[in-house]
Protein backbone atom coordinates (compact mmCIF):
# COMPACT_ATOMS: atom_id res chain seq x y z
CA UNK A 1 0.00 0.00 0.00
CA UNK A 2 1.55 3.20 -1.16
CA UNK A 3 0.69 6.26 1.62
CA UNK A 4 0.43 9.69 0.37
CA UNK A 5 4.41 11.39 0.72
CA UNK A 6 5.17 13.91 4.04
CA UNK A 7 4.71 17.11 2.55
CA UNK A 8 6.95 20.30 4.36
CA UNK A 9 6.94 23.72 3.69
CA UNK A 10 10.07 25.73 3.19
CA UNK A 11 10.31 29.30 3.07
CA UNK A 12 13.06 31.08 1.85
CA UNK A 13 13.84 34.29 -0.38
CA UNK A 14 16.84 32.77 -2.21
CA UNK A 15 15.59 31.04 -5.14
CA UNK A 16 18.16 28.66 -5.72
CA UNK A 17 17.75 26.86 -2.37
CA UNK A 18 14.71 24.94 -4.32
CA UNK A 19 17.02 23.27 -6.90
CA UNK A 20 19.17 22.61 -3.42
CA UNK A 21 16.86 20.80 -1.47
CA UNK A 22 15.07 19.27 -4.47
CA UNK A 23 18.53 17.99 -5.72
CA UNK A 24 19.65 16.60 -2.12
CA UNK A 25 16.54 15.00 -0.79
CA UNK A 26 15.49 13.37 -5.20
CA UNK A 27 15.54 10.42 -3.74
CA UNK A 28 13.02 10.54 -0.93
CA UNK A 29 11.04 12.56 -3.52
CA UNK A 30 11.30 9.75 -6.24
CA UNK A 31 10.30 7.26 -3.43
CA UNK A 32 7.31 9.28 -2.59
CA UNK A 33 8.58 9.38 0.85
CA UNK A 34 8.30 13.50 0.90
CA UNK A 35 7.49 16.43 -1.20
CA UNK A 36 7.95 20.00 -0.86
CA UNK A 37 5.87 22.88 -1.25
CA UNK A 38 7.90 26.14 -1.52
CA UNK A 39 7.11 29.75 -0.09
CA UNK A 40 9.46 32.69 -0.94
CA UNK A 41 8.04 34.92 2.34
CA UNK A 42 6.12 34.72 4.96
CA UNK A 43 3.00 35.72 3.88
CA UNK A 44 3.56 33.61 0.99
CA UNK A 45 4.08 30.96 2.77
CA UNK A 46 0.73 31.31 4.89
CA UNK A 47 -1.05 31.26 1.29
CA UNK A 48 0.47 27.40 1.08
CA UNK A 49 -0.14 26.72 4.01
CA UNK A 50 -4.00 27.11 3.16
CA UNK A 51 -3.58 25.11 -0.21
CA UNK A 52 -2.10 22.54 2.01
CA UNK A 53 -3.18 21.81 5.50
CA UNK A 54 -1.71 18.58 5.54
CA UNK A 55 1.87 20.11 6.20
CA UNK A 56 2.69 20.23 9.36
CA UNK A 57 6.40 20.80 9.25
CA UNK A 58 7.69 24.34 8.36
CA UNK A 59 11.38 25.34 7.37
CA UNK A 60 12.04 29.19 7.34
CA UNK A 61 14.42 31.83 6.66
CA UNK A 62 14.22 34.68 9.22
CA UNK A 63 15.08 37.06 6.76
CA UNK A 64 12.69 37.84 3.82
CA UNK A 65 10.74 40.68 2.54
CA UNK A 66 6.68 41.65 2.93
CA UNK A 67 6.85 39.49 5.86
CA UNK A 68 9.75 38.15 8.08
CA UNK A 69 10.16 34.85 9.60
CA UNK A 70 9.68 35.98 13.08
CA UNK A 71 6.11 37.62 11.98
CA UNK A 72 5.44 34.01 10.27
CA UNK A 73 6.31 32.12 13.09
CA UNK A 74 3.94 34.65 15.52
CA UNK A 75 1.22 33.54 13.22
CA UNK A 76 1.51 30.51 13.07
CA UNK A 77 1.28 29.75 16.83
CA UNK A 78 -2.03 31.67 16.60
CA UNK A 79 -3.81 29.58 13.26
CA UNK A 80 -1.83 26.37 12.90
CA UNK A 81 -0.74 25.36 16.68
CA UNK A 82 -0.17 21.63 15.40
CA UNK A 83 2.83 23.09 12.78
CA UNK A 84 6.24 22.49 13.88
CA UNK A 85 8.54 24.99 12.53
CA UNK A 86 12.51 24.85 12.14
CA UNK A 87 14.70 28.08 11.33
CA UNK A 88 16.95 28.59 9.15
CA UNK A 89 19.41 31.54 9.54
CA UNK A 90 23.07 32.76 9.86
CA UNK A 91 25.26 31.95 12.11
CA UNK A 92 25.78 35.00 13.36
CA UNK A 93 22.34 35.46 13.55
CA UNK A 94 21.79 33.68 17.26
CA UNK A 95 19.76 36.71 18.67
CA UNK A 96 17.13 36.08 15.89
CA UNK A 97 17.22 32.59 16.06
CA UNK A 98 17.04 33.13 20.41
CA UNK A 99 13.62 34.95 19.72
CA UNK A 100 12.19 32.87 17.08
CA UNK A 101 12.72 29.83 19.73
CA UNK A 102 11.81 32.07 22.46
CA UNK A 103 8.28 32.31 19.80
CA UNK A 104 7.83 28.70 19.73
CA UNK A 105 10.55 27.62 16.85
CA UNK A 106 11.14 23.40 17.25
CA UNK A 107 14.74 22.93 16.21
CA UNK A 108 16.71 25.69 13.95
CA UNK A 109 19.65 25.07 11.54
CA UNK A 110 22.50 27.56 10.12
CA UNK A 111 23.70 28.63 7.04
CA UNK A 112 25.55 28.06 4.95
CA UNK A 113 23.20 25.09 5.43
CA UNK A 114 25.20 21.34 6.11
CA UNK A 115 22.69 19.10 4.15
CA UNK A 116 23.76 16.26 6.28
CA UNK A 117 22.70 17.96 9.35
CA UNK A 118 19.14 19.61 7.56
CA UNK A 119 18.19 16.06 6.81
CA UNK A 120 18.76 14.93 10.33
CA UNK A 121 16.67 17.55 11.83
CA UNK A 122 13.63 17.15 9.19
CA UNK A 123 13.58 13.65 10.16
CA UNK A 124 13.63 14.04 14.09
CA UNK A 125 10.97 16.93 13.80
CA UNK A 126 8.82 14.48 11.76
CA UNK A 127 9.44 11.57 14.33
CA UNK A 128 8.51 14.06 16.84
CA UNK A 129 5.28 15.68 14.89
CA UNK A 130 4.52 11.69 14.15
CA UNK A 131 4.44 11.06 18.32
CA UNK A 132 2.30 14.29 19.01
CA UNK A 133 -0.09 13.32 16.36
CA UNK A 134 0.10 9.63 18.14
CA UNK A 135 -0.76 11.00 21.65
CA UNK A 136 -3.51 13.87 20.55
CA UNK A 137 -4.85 10.36 18.72
CA UNK A 138 -5.37 8.77 21.86
CA UNK A 139 -6.26 11.35 23.98
CA UNK A 140 -9.20 11.79 21.32
CA UNK A 141 -9.68 8.00 21.69
CA UNK A 142 -9.78 7.99 25.48
CA UNK A 143 -12.65 11.45 25.67
CA UNK A 144 -14.83 9.01 23.11
CA UNK A 145 -14.35 6.39 25.41
CA UNK A 146 -14.80 8.55 28.39
CA UNK A 147 -18.36 9.84 27.17
CA UNK A 148 -19.56 6.43 25.88
CA UNK A 149 -18.81 5.42 29.51
CA UNK A 150 -21.01 8.56 30.91
CA UNK A 151 -24.01 7.14 28.91
CA UNK A 152 -23.04 3.71 29.93
CA UNK A 153 -23.58 5.02 33.48
CA UNK A 154 -26.82 6.13 32.67
CA UNK A 155 -27.95 3.38 31.13
CA UNK A 156 -26.89 0.96 34.17
CA UNK A 157 -28.41 3.37 36.65
CA UNK A 158 -31.83 3.46 34.93
CA UNK A 159 -32.32 -0.03 34.99
CA UNK A 160 -31.83 0.28 38.79
CA UNK A 161 -35.38 0.41 40.61
CA UNK A 162 -36.16 3.74 42.66
CA UNK A 163 -33.88 4.03 45.50
CA UNK A 164 -37.29 4.16 47.82
CA UNK A 165 -40.37 2.69 48.47
CA UNK A 166 -42.61 2.83 51.53
CA UNK A 167 -46.20 1.42 52.63
CA UNK A 168 -47.98 0.74 55.60
CA UNK A 169 -46.55 -2.67 56.02
CA UNK A 170 -43.06 -1.79 55.12
CA UNK A 171 -39.85 0.87 53.94
CA UNK A 172 -37.14 0.34 51.61
CA UNK A 173 -33.99 2.50 50.91
CA UNK A 174 -31.29 1.66 48.55
CA UNK A 175 -28.20 3.30 47.72
CA UNK A 176 -25.72 2.52 45.04
CA UNK A 177 -22.02 4.77 45.15
CA UNK A 178 -20.07 2.53 42.06
CA UNK A 179 -16.30 3.56 42.77
CA UNK A 180 -15.70 4.07 38.96
CA UNK A 181 -18.03 5.03 36.10
CA UNK A 182 -19.32 2.16 35.85
CA UNK A 183 -19.87 -0.76 38.64
CA UNK A 184 -20.46 -4.61 39.29
CA UNK A 185 -23.04 -4.48 41.83
CA UNK A 186 -26.56 -4.05 41.77
CA UNK A 187 -30.03 -4.08 43.42
CA UNK A 188 -33.04 -4.45 43.24
CA UNK A 189 -36.73 -4.84 45.11
CA UNK A 190 -40.49 -5.10 43.86
CA UNK A 191 -43.79 -6.49 44.78
CA UNK A 192 -44.13 -10.05 43.46
CA UNK A 193 -47.78 -9.70 44.42
CA UNK A 194 -49.96 -7.72 47.45
CA UNK A 195 -48.04 -9.63 49.78
CA UNK A 196 -44.74 -9.95 49.11
CA UNK A 197 -41.77 -8.02 48.42
CA UNK A 198 -38.43 -9.48 46.78
CA UNK A 199 -35.30 -7.80 47.86
CA UNK A 200 -31.74 -8.68 45.71
CA UNK A 201 -27.99 -7.63 45.72
CA UNK A 202 -25.53 -8.40 44.15
CA UNK A 203 -21.63 -8.31 43.31
CA UNK A 204 -19.82 -9.00 40.04
CA UNK A 205 -16.29 -10.41 40.65
CA UNK A 206 -13.55 -7.82 39.33
CA UNK A 207 -14.77 -4.26 38.32
CA UNK A 208 -15.39 -2.06 35.52
CA UNK A 209 -16.88 -2.85 32.09
CA UNK A 210 -16.12 -6.73 32.03
CA UNK A 211 -17.81 -6.65 35.44
CA UNK A 212 -20.55 -4.24 34.40
CA UNK A 213 -21.47 -6.44 31.07
CA UNK A 214 -21.65 -9.38 33.31
CA UNK A 215 -23.72 -7.30 35.85
CA UNK A 216 -26.31 -5.93 32.90
CA UNK A 217 -26.65 -10.28 32.22
CA UNK A 218 -27.64 -10.96 35.80
CA UNK A 219 -29.64 -8.39 36.49
CA UNK A 220 -32.23 -9.40 33.09
CA UNK A 221 -31.73 -13.11 33.76
CA UNK A 222 -32.66 -12.59 37.41
CA UNK A 223 -35.94 -10.11 36.56
CA UNK A 224 -37.02 -12.87 34.43
CA UNK A 225 -36.54 -15.75 36.94
CA UNK A 226 -38.27 -14.06 39.36
CA UNK A 227 -41.57 -13.83 37.60
CA UNK A 228 -40.88 -17.85 37.29
CA UNK A 229 -40.50 -19.46 40.89
CA UNK A 230 -41.49 -18.83 43.78
CA UNK A 231 -38.78 -19.96 45.70
CA UNK A 232 -35.48 -18.21 45.98
CA UNK A 233 -33.02 -20.93 45.50
CA UNK A 234 -35.45 -22.38 42.44
CA UNK A 235 -34.40 -18.96 40.74
CA UNK A 236 -30.70 -18.52 41.41
CA UNK A 237 -30.01 -22.39 40.29
CA UNK A 238 -32.35 -20.98 36.88
CA UNK A 239 -29.46 -18.24 36.34
CA UNK A 240 -26.60 -19.97 37.33
CA UNK A 241 -27.15 -22.71 34.82
CA UNK A 242 -27.71 -19.45 32.66
CA UNK A 243 -24.36 -17.95 33.56
CA UNK A 244 -22.14 -20.89 33.84
CA UNK A 245 -22.68 -22.07 30.74
CA UNK A 246 -19.49 -21.05 28.24
CA UNK A 247 -17.85 -18.91 30.69
CA UNK A 248 -14.60 -20.18 30.58
CA UNK A 249 -13.19 -16.66 32.41
CA UNK A 250 -14.94 -17.49 35.43
CA UNK A 251 -16.42 -14.62 36.27
CA UNK A 252 -18.60 -14.37 38.95
CA UNK A 253 -21.56 -13.12 40.72
CA UNK A 254 -22.58 -13.52 44.79
CA UNK A 255 -26.50 -12.82 44.66
CA UNK A 256 -28.58 -12.71 47.50
CA UNK A 257 -32.26 -12.99 46.73
CA UNK A 258 -35.08 -12.76 49.29
CA UNK A 259 -38.78 -12.64 49.72
CA UNK A 260 -40.55 -11.08 52.65
CA UNK A 261 -44.25 -12.40 53.19
CA UNK A 262 -45.79 -9.00 54.67
CA UNK A 263 -48.73 -11.26 55.80
CA UNK A 264 -46.56 -13.15 58.77
CA UNK A 265 -43.14 -11.86 58.24
CA UNK A 266 -42.05 -14.76 56.94
CA UNK A 267 -38.45 -14.16 55.46
CA UNK A 268 -37.49 -17.09 52.48
CA UNK A 269 -34.22 -16.35 51.18
CA UNK A 270 -31.44 -18.11 49.03
CA UNK A 271 -27.83 -16.55 49.45
CA UNK A 272 -25.50 -17.10 46.37
CA UNK A 273 -22.18 -16.67 47.80
CA UNK A 274 -22.97 -13.18 49.09
CA UNK A 275 -21.91 -11.43 52.17
CA UNK A 276 -25.09 -12.37 54.91
CA UNK A 277 -27.31 -9.74 55.31
CA UNK A 278 -28.12 -8.71 59.17
CA UNK A 279 -31.43 -8.96 60.67
CA UNK A 280 -31.85 -6.34 62.91
CA UNK A 281 -34.04 -6.95 65.64
CA UNK A 282 -36.46 -4.81 67.54
CA UNK A 283 -34.67 -4.83 70.91
CA UNK A 284 -31.45 -4.02 69.00
CA UNK A 285 -29.94 -7.50 68.28
CA UNK A 286 -28.13 -8.03 65.16
CA UNK A 287 -28.03 -11.15 63.68
CA UNK A 288 -26.67 -12.05 60.25
CA UNK A 289 -28.66 -14.24 58.44
CA UNK A 290 -27.49 -18.15 58.18
CA UNK A 291 -25.83 -18.79 54.66
CA UNK A 292 -28.00 -21.37 52.58
CA UNK A 293 -24.19 -23.36 51.93
CA UNK A 294 -24.40 -21.68 48.27
CA UNK A 295 -21.49 -20.88 46.26
CA UNK A 296 -21.48 -17.70 43.84
CA UNK A 297 -23.19 -17.86 40.26
CA UNK A 298 -21.73 -18.23 37.03
CA UNK A 299 -19.04 -21.29 37.63
CA UNK A 300 -20.74 -24.16 39.18
CA UNK A 301 -23.64 -25.46 36.58
CA UNK A 302 -25.52 -28.36 38.38
CA UNK A 303 -25.14 -26.76 42.15
CA UNK A 304 -27.81 -27.48 44.15
CA UNK A 305 -29.46 -24.05 45.98
CA UNK A 306 -31.10 -24.26 48.93
CA UNK A 307 -33.66 -21.62 50.49
CA UNK A 308 -33.29 -20.28 54.31
CA UNK A 309 -36.21 -19.01 56.44
CA UNK A 310 -36.49 -16.29 58.82
CA UNK A 311 -39.46 -14.95 60.74
CA UNK A 312 -39.40 -11.35 61.16
CA UNK A 313 -41.72 -9.56 63.53
CA UNK A 314 -43.21 -5.51 63.22
CA UNK A 315 -40.20 -3.41 64.17
CA UNK A 316 -36.87 -5.51 62.95
CA UNK A 317 -35.05 -4.33 59.78
CA UNK A 318 -32.92 -6.35 57.42
CA UNK A 319 -29.78 -4.87 55.78
CA UNK A 320 -28.20 -5.96 52.69
CA UNK A 321 -25.17 -4.72 51.75
CA UNK A 322 -22.08 -5.21 49.17
CA UNK A 323 -18.34 -5.97 50.21
CA UNK A 324 -17.42 -2.45 49.35
CA UNK A 325 -18.92 -1.24 52.88
CA UNK A 326 -17.16 -4.21 55.48
CA UNK A 327 -13.87 -3.26 53.02
CA UNK A 328 -13.96 0.24 53.40
CA UNK A 329 -10.49 1.07 54.17
CA UNK A 330 -8.79 4.22 55.99
CA UNK A 331 -5.39 5.57 55.76
CA UNK A 332 -4.52 2.90 58.02
CA UNK A 333 -5.36 0.37 55.65
CA UNK A 334 -7.79 -0.96 58.34
CA UNK A 335 -11.35 -2.38 56.84
CA UNK A 336 -14.19 -0.99 57.87
CA UNK A 337 -15.19 -4.73 58.95
CA UNK A 338 -18.40 -6.30 60.09
CA UNK A 339 -18.19 -5.36 63.25
CA UNK A 340 -18.17 -2.06 62.91
CA UNK A 341 -21.14 -2.50 60.69
CA UNK A 342 -23.42 -4.50 63.58
CA UNK A 343 -22.62 -2.14 66.35
CA UNK A 344 -24.02 1.19 63.49
CA UNK A 345 -26.61 -1.06 62.96
CA UNK A 346 -27.11 -1.74 66.54
CA UNK A 347 -27.72 2.23 67.18
CA UNK A 348 -30.01 1.90 64.35
CA UNK A 349 -33.04 0.13 65.67
CA UNK A 350 -35.38 2.75 65.66
CA UNK A 351 -34.10 4.44 62.40
CA UNK A 352 -36.31 4.66 58.83
CA UNK A 353 -35.28 2.79 56.26
CA UNK A 354 -33.89 5.83 54.89
CA UNK A 355 -32.01 6.88 58.01
CA UNK A 356 -30.28 3.53 58.26
CA UNK A 357 -28.87 3.38 54.66
CA UNK A 358 -27.72 7.59 55.07
CA UNK A 359 -26.00 6.63 58.76
CA UNK A 360 -24.53 3.19 57.62
CA UNK A 361 -23.10 5.15 53.94
CA UNK A 362 -22.15 8.40 56.52
CA UNK A 363 -20.16 5.72 59.16
CA UNK A 364 -18.37 4.24 56.40
CA UNK A 365 -17.42 7.37 54.87
CA UNK A 366 -16.36 9.14 57.95
CA UNK A 367 -14.23 6.18 58.55
CA UNK A 368 -12.66 6.11 55.51
CA UNK A 369 -11.87 10.22 55.45
CA UNK A 370 -9.58 10.81 52.73
CA UNK A 371 -8.79 7.29 51.12
CA UNK A 372 -10.88 7.30 47.79
CA UNK A 373 -12.97 4.04 47.61
CA UNK A 374 -11.70 1.30 45.86
CA UNK A 375 -15.12 -0.91 45.40
CA UNK A 376 -18.72 -0.19 44.73
CA UNK A 377 -20.66 0.45 47.79
CA UNK A 378 -24.26 -0.75 47.74
CA UNK A 379 -27.17 -1.55 50.15
CA UNK A 380 -30.97 -1.69 50.50
CA UNK A 381 -32.78 -1.36 54.32
CA UNK A 382 -35.48 -2.82 54.48
CA UNK A 383 -37.95 -1.65 58.03
CA UNK A 384 -40.97 -3.64 58.47
CA UNK A 385 -43.43 -1.73 60.26
CA UNK A 386 -46.48 -3.84 59.88
CA UNK A 387 -47.99 -7.10 59.38
CA UNK A 388 -50.22 -7.21 56.29
CA UNK A 389 -53.60 -7.59 57.61
CA UNK A 390 -55.67 -10.14 55.43
CA UNK B 1 8.98 -11.22 54.91
CA UNK B 2 5.90 -9.74 52.86
CA UNK B 3 4.98 -6.34 51.84
CA UNK B 4 1.06 -6.20 53.29
CA UNK B 5 0.18 -3.81 50.14
CA UNK B 6 2.01 -5.28 47.22
CA UNK B 7 2.11 -9.01 45.85
CA UNK B 8 4.71 -11.28 45.31
CA UNK B 9 4.59 -14.82 44.41
CA UNK B 10 7.24 -18.01 45.14
CA UNK B 11 7.08 -21.26 43.94
CA UNK B 12 8.66 -24.46 45.10
CA UNK B 13 8.98 -27.54 43.42
CA UNK B 14 8.20 -30.67 45.19
CA UNK B 15 8.07 -34.81 44.48
CA UNK B 16 4.64 -35.01 42.61
CA UNK B 17 3.27 -31.08 42.79
CA UNK B 18 4.13 -27.39 43.06
CA UNK B 19 3.93 -25.39 45.61
CA UNK B 20 2.37 -21.34 44.96
CA UNK B 21 2.22 -19.25 47.57
CA UNK B 22 1.01 -15.69 46.94
CA UNK B 23 2.61 -13.27 49.74
CA UNK B 24 0.62 -10.03 50.54
CA UNK B 25 -2.59 -8.84 48.70
CA UNK B 26 -4.51 -10.18 45.97
CA UNK B 27 -6.74 -7.71 44.35
CA UNK B 28 -8.01 -5.81 40.86
CA UNK B 29 -4.97 -4.69 40.52
CA UNK B 30 -2.55 -7.60 40.42
CA UNK B 31 -4.77 -10.46 39.57
CA UNK B 32 -3.38 -10.72 36.33
CA UNK B 33 0.44 -11.23 37.12
CA UNK B 34 -1.34 -13.89 39.32
CA UNK B 35 -3.23 -15.10 36.58
CA UNK B 36 0.09 -15.45 34.41
CA UNK B 37 2.11 -16.74 37.07
CA UNK B 38 0.07 -20.14 37.68
CA UNK B 39 -0.77 -20.23 33.64
CA UNK B 40 3.07 -20.68 33.33
CA UNK B 41 3.54 -23.25 35.72
CA UNK B 42 0.07 -25.35 33.73
CA UNK B 43 2.02 -24.41 30.76
CA UNK B 44 5.34 -26.26 31.84
CA UNK B 45 2.95 -29.35 32.59
CA UNK B 46 2.12 -29.31 35.85
CA UNK B 47 -0.86 -30.90 37.07
CA UNK B 48 -1.30 -30.48 40.70
CA UNK B 49 -0.48 -27.12 42.33
CA UNK B 50 -0.83 -26.67 46.05
CA UNK B 51 -1.72 -22.95 47.01
CA UNK B 52 0.20 -22.01 50.35
CA UNK B 53 -2.18 -18.76 51.77
CA UNK B 54 -0.21 -18.40 54.86
CA UNK B 55 1.08 -15.24 53.96
CA UNK B 56 -2.21 -14.07 52.02
CA UNK B 57 -3.29 -11.22 53.72
CA UNK B 58 -5.88 -10.28 51.51
CA UNK B 59 -8.01 -11.10 48.54
CA UNK B 60 -10.73 -9.54 45.95
CA UNK B 61 -13.57 -11.34 44.32
CA UNK B 62 -10.86 -10.92 41.26
CA UNK B 63 -8.60 -13.05 42.68
CA UNK B 64 -10.99 -15.27 44.04
CA UNK B 65 -11.77 -15.63 40.08
CA UNK B 66 -7.88 -16.52 39.78
CA UNK B 67 -8.28 -19.24 41.69
CA UNK B 68 -11.47 -20.83 40.98
CA UNK B 69 -10.66 -21.02 37.02
CA UNK B 70 -7.40 -22.13 38.02
CA UNK B 71 -8.80 -25.08 39.95
CA UNK B 72 -11.09 -25.68 37.29
CA UNK B 73 -8.78 -25.73 34.02
CA UNK B 74 -6.27 -28.38 36.23
CA UNK B 75 -9.81 -30.49 36.94
CA UNK B 76 -9.99 -30.20 33.06
CA UNK B 77 -6.94 -31.63 32.28
CA UNK B 78 -6.81 -34.48 34.94
CA UNK B 79 -5.17 -32.81 37.68
CA UNK B 80 -6.01 -30.68 40.76
CA UNK B 81 -5.66 -27.71 43.00
CA UNK B 82 -4.87 -27.88 46.70
CA UNK B 83 -5.09 -25.38 49.27
CA UNK B 84 -3.36 -24.92 53.08
CA UNK B 85 -2.41 -21.89 55.47
CA UNK B 86 -5.39 -20.04 55.49
CA UNK B 87 -5.97 -17.05 58.27
CA UNK B 88 -9.40 -16.16 59.73
CA UNK B 89 -10.07 -13.34 57.64
CA UNK B 90 -9.32 -15.28 53.81
CA UNK B 91 -11.28 -18.35 55.54
CA UNK B 92 -13.88 -16.11 55.87
CA UNK B 93 -14.22 -15.13 52.50
CA UNK B 94 -13.83 -18.71 51.46
CA UNK B 95 -16.70 -19.79 53.43
CA UNK B 96 -19.12 -16.47 52.19
CA UNK B 97 -18.40 -17.15 48.79
CA UNK B 98 -19.04 -20.69 49.11
CA UNK B 99 -15.95 -21.82 47.46
CA UNK B 100 -14.74 -23.41 50.92
CA UNK B 101 -17.45 -26.61 49.95
CA UNK B 102 -16.20 -26.53 46.65
CA UNK B 103 -11.88 -26.47 46.63
CA UNK B 104 -9.92 -28.68 48.34
CA UNK B 105 -8.85 -26.71 51.58
CA UNK B 106 -6.52 -28.30 54.17
CA UNK B 107 -5.29 -27.16 57.30
CA UNK B 108 -1.74 -27.73 57.05
CA UNK B 109 0.83 -27.83 54.42
CA UNK B 110 1.80 -31.60 55.25
CA UNK B 111 -2.25 -32.53 55.19
CA UNK B 112 -2.49 -31.22 51.42
CA UNK B 113 0.99 -32.92 50.57
CA UNK B 114 -0.53 -36.24 52.06
CA UNK B 115 -3.72 -35.28 50.06
CA UNK B 116 -1.99 -35.72 47.08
Amino acid sequence: MSKSPTRLLVVDDEEDLELLIRQRFRRDIRQGEIDFVFAHNGKDALEKLAEHPEIRLVLSDINMPVMDGLTLLSQLEEIRPEIRAVIVSAYGDMENIRTAMNRGAFDFVTKPIDFKDLEITIRKTLRHIEIMRNALESRDRLVAITRELEVATQVQMSILPRDHASSETHEIQAMMIPAREIGGDFYNFFSLDDAMVGLVIADVSGKGIPAALFTMVTQTLLKGAVRNFASPARCLSEVNEMLAEDNETCVFVTVFYGILDLRDGTFRYCNGGHNPPRLVRGDSRVVALPTTGNVVLGVFPGHDYVDGEVRLTPGDALFLYTDGITEAQNARNEEFGEERLDEKLASLKQATARDVVGEVVDAVHHFAEDTPQSDDITCIALRFNAMLSV
Amino acid sequence: MADESTLSIQTERVEKAVIVSPLGRVDGSNAAVLESAIQEQIDAGEKVLVFDFKDLNYISSAGLRVFLMTARRLQGEGGKALFFGFSDPIAHIFEISGFSAILSIYDSRSDALVAL
